[in-house]
């Protein structure tokens, strides 16, 4: 197990400087300029990986210590270090295919690194016993990337579901719960709808009201923007702000839409081909000089980002 | 290189193994699971085996007819007339019906029918993260889906085995009318070839069936990936995977029933 600690000391003193995830790659790679060639073997692959944290003054709610994921011959996750402060708006944007996905898979202990470890709320998720992932995963908020309904219930049934599974209450006090939280989203008349007759967009903002029924300290949301037309997208990122500020909590958002990212997020992780490219406070970020990040930031086609 | 060449050869192996062990393992967890307190499943049971029920009672019905009367039924009648023996089919039904075709034909039913819903609907749940949900809401999947579609198949499979010998015999009855036989020397070999041995052994081999169909189907349907394609894929082979076990595992239990219990081997 790689323990790369020294990027997420919380003391900041690290801020700027580069880093490798485990100080290999950066040696071994000659300075040179221009773009990679596309999917460029060897470290150059790692050539914008910076790898800098740069300081928020906030401890991080979770972290993740070279961690490394394969499927098979498919190495998603390579030697991934990235901190996500507490009590903010977290982003983690890049490439689709880049694992982002998977991220949030480890930090509600669904999947298992290979190597590494990934720390929540100082607990290590993946050496938790079952009983206590059980308890951890109480903290959590999840709303996946196609909002994941249970087909079989309405949706009410849905938002409510998380409240008959882990509280005693009542079905009134329930009733009180799921209709305030699906007005909050904007579905305060579907209930009854089942859904597989709901658009992409509903079915997201159902998973959204389920997901913050249990009063979460962890919210994590898995491309909560995909497949909605922009002005949804504009006010479903208005609605995560408005409840984030109501609620607290350590919120994670995962994007590939740099205008939700400029409307939400407080902090920012690139990630790309396994590895943080750069991290740190989101308008520090949108300033950054690595050619990366101002690439996918900016969104434009020209840069070290290619077709793949 | 060498080396390589030899990975992609043994891969397939390898990953058929991993899957039998991790099909060993699930099967362990969802035993523990089903008796360790607390007990949710009780709906999620009850509808399985209705629904089991409801999909296999007509196709197995006449499968069963059907394969009786034309394999050990006509064929059998056939062999016998030359030695003029045709009362000694009902000898041959408690052989080839009661051990042997009644089970196989119900898992072989059970399997295609109830076996390949529950791959494509754990496929469809995994593929829309439904799964994941479930998990990270609390909800133990083994003890909550596989735990219920586990004990359910279990009791359909043995319940239909009773169903399908009957209509097994039914197909032999059928066959003894055709050639112009009296059904009384029928009735009469047939029991005094069939013993309880014949009935728990039947009874408990397609109990056990049952068991392996459900653990195959809930495994390839929880590790589906891949889209839509992928629970395709995953029911496909569901299918070959069940169909492969349940023959061998037929081969391993005759054997030792006639070994622990030779006076089933006396033809009278
Ligand atoms: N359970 C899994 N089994 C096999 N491969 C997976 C699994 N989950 C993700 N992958 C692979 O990991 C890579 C990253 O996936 P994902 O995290 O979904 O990307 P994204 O950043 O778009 O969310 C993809 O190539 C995907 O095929
Ligand atoms: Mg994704």
């Amino acid at each position: 197990m790689t323990v790369a600690t020294r990027e997420h000391d919380p003391s900041g003193a690290g801020g700027e400087q580069s880093l490798g995830g485990d100080g290999r790659d950066l040696s071994a790679n000659p300075p040179h300029g221009g773009p990679p060639p596309a999917g460029g073997g060897g470290e150059s692959e790692f050539e914008f990986h910076t790898g800098a944290n740069r300081p928020t003054g906030v401890p991080d709610a979770i972290e993740f210590i070279g961690v490394h994921k394969s499927f098979g011959s498919n190495h998603v996750l390579r030697g991934l270090n990235m901190g996500l402060p507490e009590g903010q708006i977290s982003m983690i944007i890049g490439p689709s295919g880049t694992g982002k996905s998977v991220c949030i898979k480890h930090i509600v202990g669904l999947l298992y690194p290979d190597e590494g470890d990934v720390i929540v709320q100082g607990q290590s998720i993946p050496s938790l016993p079952d009983a206590e992932l059980f308890e951890m995963r109480k903290k959590f908020g999840v709303l996946f990337q196609d909002g994941a309904l249970f087909g079989s219930m309405n949706l009410y049934d849905n938002v409510a579901f998380p409240l008959r599974q882990h509280t005693e209450k009542s079905e009134e006090e329930i009733a009180e719960v799921v209709n305030r939280r699906m007005r909050e989203v904007g579905l305060g008349d579907a209930g009854e709808k089942m859904p597989n007759e709901l658009s992409g967009g509903m079915r997201k903002r159902a998973g959204f009201a389920r997901s913050l029924v249990l009063d979460p300290e962890i919210v994590l949301f898995d491309e909560p923007d995909s497949g909605l037309d922009p002005v949804r997208t504009a006010l479903l990122c208005e609605l995560i702000k408005e409840v984030h500020e109501e609620n607290g909590g350590t919120y994670v958002v995962i994007t590939h839409d740099i205008m939700s990212a400029r409307r939400v997020a407080e902090h920012i992780s690139v990630l790309w081909r396994g590895r943080i490219v750069e991290s740190g406070p989101a308008a520090e970020l949108f300033d950054s000089e690595n050619p990366f990040v101002r690439q996918f930031l900016s969104g434009e086609s020209q840069g070290p980002l290619g077709m793949e | 290189m060498v080396r390589n060449a030899a990975e992609r050869a043994f891969l397939p192996t390898r990953n058929l193994l991993e899957e039998i062990g991790d099909m060993m393992i699930l099967t362990g967890r969802t035993i523990t699971s089903a008796l360790r307190p607390p007990y949710p499943y009780g709906g999620e049971f009850v509808s399985q085996f209705l629904f089991a029920l409801r999909l296999c009672w007509f196709p197995l019905l006449i499968s069963t007819v059907a394969i009786c009367y034309a394999a050990p039924g006509l064929q059998a009648a056939n062999f016998l007339t030359i030695f003029g023996a045709l009362d000694r089919l009902g000898g041959i039904f408690v052989l080839a019906a009661i051990r042997e075709i009644g089970p196989n034909v119900t898992a072989i039913v059970l399997a295609g029918v109830a076996g390949t819903a529950i791959t494509a609907d754990l496929g469809a749940r995994k593929i829309r993260e439904e799964l994941d949900a479930l998990q990270v809401l609390g909800v133990d999947p083994v003890k909550n889906l596989v735990v219920p579609r586990f004990l359910a198949l279990m009791l359909v499979t043995g319940l239909f085995n009773v169903y399908a010998i009957l209509f097994g015999l039914f197909g032999g009855v059928l066959a003894e009318l055709v050639n112009g036989q009296p059904l009384g020397p029928f009735w009469d070999t047939l029991f005094a070839n069939a013993s309880t041995t014949d009935l728990w052994g039947s009874a408990l081999k397609t109990t056990i069936f049952g068991a392996i169909i459900a653990i195959v189907c809930c495994y390839k349907g929880m590790t589906a990936s891949g889209g839509a394609e992928g629970v395709g894929r995953a029911v496909n082979q569901a299918v070959v995977v069940t169909f492969l076990a349940i023959f061998s595992f037929d081969y391993v239990y005759t054997q030792m029933l006639l070994a622990t219990h030779p006076n089933i081997l006396v033809i009278k």
